[in-house]
């Protein structure tokens, strides 16, 4: 391990800042004040005590944590070019930054390819790579591979999340309200309710000298449904996913609990950017690998259900997907993905930009083998036919 | 509690194995007085290390399950109103001021203490475990931030209550929302992974002492395979050890696949995982067989927990 400031909090300021700059960090003084005392009791000889005080302190989030070590290697080790190694806690893949990182997903659990920051390998390292997964007759990983990297692949178009207009959240608020999730745990004041509710009767009393004669009762509000938006970021698509994400952002702005992803031969969680642009702050985000070349919707689900099913799918979840279906991927994952999309949340809606083209019929194998699943088929392309599907939708088992 | 190695030992002698990067998150916790925010899968320990952690400090556990409607009042306190209504009531005749009765239907008597304010007025620091905090509201999470910045908790009626003794604090979230910045910024974060084989057969050894090691590594090897599936629900610990009991009350020293079949309700809790295990039985195949071979395995590696199996080289 070598330091490449003379002293300790000149190192540590600036491994911070290379954290914060180049790994989207969130580090301010509180947490650089807590490193220092947090190396007080470490050994400061030893790197791996060094490695492991600093992560907890400085990572904020799983994909900190992930990205922690290969900067701190890079950092700390970069004279020495050492190789990425394993690190005891974490899946050695997420660890080691190579050709198929962010392009390429695997079954290990639990990790996430996410796009953050990775060293793109050089076109023979993904060939090598594209070669030895064809070898190996992993014909989805092959795939998924052949179409990142393809020739057509080029850096793509960035996500742009636009602050909604008042439309988009008066129609996205309608769609909310039409989800008529089930009772929550909560209790409320309300006029009628199977709750006493002594609180409020008791402070009521006080205007009758004590004597409690009007009675207040609690009951269970509905639960927020939640969304989940899965968009297809594919060359393909083009600007039709514009109102998909507009989609994202309203739907955003009214139910937290709104969950957006982007996927082409990738899946990347980009919630965070579709919030803080129903804020009202526009986000850019460059995600080259995942917005161009061709799609893999069967394996991009399959990725989404691996890692997020459990933790996002329910009675009260909508998911909704917007992709022209054009697939380059493996159709029977296409159909066992739909299949337990459908069966584990309320409603499967598809949002194909293609339905707005004069003669077009949904026969692409992507669209034939996923429309058993589907429980509304449409386009969105403005905050009208939004509403629309709003007053269309039909949830399961709700009666909406 | 002096340094990680001794926490490693203090957690072990409880049946808890912590690798090293774990159990400096918690010395840096003790250490710190900072929260520390556990993310993991399902079934990895989160909420058993605040338990074991309270045992190895000798100190209360004070749990506070977060759902779904969770509200400061039932997280922090609520008068106890039908008592105070019914000594109005008794007290009605009674030769008091306004502001004695006062005085007396809001004391201590008639305050019932939620797990954040009895965590504050311990004697001795607790471990404060707030548990799925994800599942809260984020109006709670805002709540939660004020208390964990301040430990100090304003009743009107009382006054401002002021922690004795900061409580060792763990949140635990299984990711079903994104938490705020804010929370994430005044906690330490640890994410805690699926163990690895060999820890795995640590944890088993160390939580089942009488585990054939034989078998103990044959649960191991084979949970390693289904988490590797595409399953909806991967085992998790939990899982690994009631397959362990299970095996062991129907007297099998060794897995095959009819104890496998017998048992399978244990590890896989969706009829269709259990589908996928029987599309993908030729991952398991190595593991089973291993009994099968004589002289298969090297029975003198110890772990530190007892004489464990390796697969023999």
């Amino acid at each position: 391990m070598t330091y490449p400031f003379s002293s300790l909090p000149d190192n540590l300021a600036a491994f911070c800042a290379s954290l914060r700059r180049d790994h989207q960090f969130n580090i301010g003084p509180r947490e650089l004040m807590d490193a220092a005392r947090g190396l007080e009791i470490a050994d400061l000889a030893d790197e791996r005590a060094v490695r492991d005080v600093l992560r907890p302190i400085l990572s904020k989030t799983y994909e900190n944590a992930l990205a922690f070590d290969p900067a701190f290697n890079r950092f700390f080790r970069a004279a020495e070019a050492v190789a990425p190694r394993e690190v005891p806690g974490l899946p050695p893949r997420d660890l080691a930054p190579s050709a198929s990182e962010g392009a390429v997903t695997t079954r290990t659990r639990p990790a996430m390819s996410d796009g953050t920051d990775v060293e793109v390998a050089a076109a023979e390292t993904v060939a090598g790579a594209v070669r030895q997964v064809a070898d190996a007759e992993d014909d989805a990983m092959a795939t998924r591979l052949r179409a990142s990297y393809s020739p057509l692949e080029s850096d793509g178009t960035p996500l742009v999340f636009e602050p909604p207009g008042r439309e988009w959240v008066e129609a996205a608020a309608a769609l909310a309200a039409r989800v008529h999730a089930g009772a929550s745990r909560r209790w409320r004041p309300a006029l009628r309710g199977p709750r006493f509710d002594f609180r409020r009767t008791l402070r009521t009393s006080l205007h009758t000298g004590g004597e409690p004669v009007t009675w207040r009762w609690r009951a269970r509000p509905r639960r927020q449904p939640r969304f989940v938006l899965l968009i297809d970021g594919s060359r393909s698509m083009g600007a039709s996913a514009h109102p998909a994400l507009q989609v994202a952002v309203a739907l955003s702005a009214v139910s937290p609990k709104t969950e957006t992803f982007t996927f082409s031969t990738m899946l990347r969680r980009v919630t965070r950017d579709a919030r803080l642009a129903s804020a009202g702050e526009r986000r850019v985000v460059q995600v080259q690998q995942a917005w161009g070349g061709g799609t893999t919707i069967g394996a991009c689900l399959d990725e989404f259900l691996l890692h997020f099913s459990e933790r996002l799918l329910g009675p009260d979840t909508v998911v909704m997907i917007a992709s022209d279906g054009l697939d380059v991927g493996r159709p029977d994952l296409l159909r066992d993905s739909m299949a337990r999309l459908a069966r584990q949340s309320a409603a499967v809606v598809w949002l194909n930009p293609l339905l707005d083209t004069p003669g077009y019929e949904p026969t692409a194998i992507g669209m034939s083998l996923a429309r058993p699943y589907v429980s509304v088929l449409t386009s969105v392309r403005d905050p009208a036919s939004l509403g629309s599907l709003a007053r269309t939708l039909r949830v399961r088992g709700r009666g909406a | 509690m002096t340094d990680p190695a001794a926490i490693r030992a203090l957690f072990r002698e409880r049946g808890f194995i912590l690798n090293d990067p774990f159990a400096t998150a918690l010395h840096l916790m003790v250490a710190l007085r900072k929260p520390l925010l556990l993310e993991g899968p399902a079934g990895v320990g989160k909420t058993e290390t605040a338990k074991v952690l309270a045992d190895v400090l000798d100190t209360r556990l004070i749990r506070l399950q977060c759902y779904e409607g969770l509200d400061a009042m039932t997280a922090l306190y609520e008068w106890n109103y039908p008592r105070q209504m019914l000594r109005i009531r008794m007290t009605e005749g009674a030769d008091t001021t306004l502001e004695q009765r006062e005085a007396q239907i809001f004391s201590d008597e008639f305050l019932l203490r939620r797990p954040l304010l009895d965590a504050i007025v311990q004697d001795r620091a607790p471990v404060l475990l707030i548990d799925e905090v994800d599942r809260a509201d984020e109006a709670f999470e805002a709540f939660l931030l004020e208390v964990l910045a301040e430990w100090q908790v304003t009743i009107p009626e009382v006054g401002t209550i002021r922690a004795r003794h900061t409580p060792y604090v763990i949140l635990t979230s299984n990711r079903t929302r994104e938490l705020s910045d804010a929370l994430r910024r005044r906690c330490l974060f640890f994410w805690i992974p699926y163990p690895t084989l060999d820890e795995e057969m640590a944890i088993l050894q160390a939580r089942i002492p009488g585990l054939e090691a034989r078998l103990a590594e044959q649960i191991a090897r084979a949970i390693q395979v289904l988490r590797d599936l595409p399953l909806q629900k991967a085992p998790g610990v939990a899982e690994t050890l009631d397959w362990a009991h299970a095996l062991i009350q129907l007297h099998r020293a060794h897995l095959d696949w009819a104890a496998l079949e017998q048992t399978l309700g244990c590890i896989l809790k969706v009829r269709e995982d259990q589908s996928v295990l029987e599309s993908h039985r030729e991952r398991l195949q190595p593991v089973l067989e291993e009994t099968l071979k004589p002289g298969g395995h090297s029975l003198d590696t110890d772990f530190g927990l007892g004489s464990v199996s390796t697969p023999h080289r």
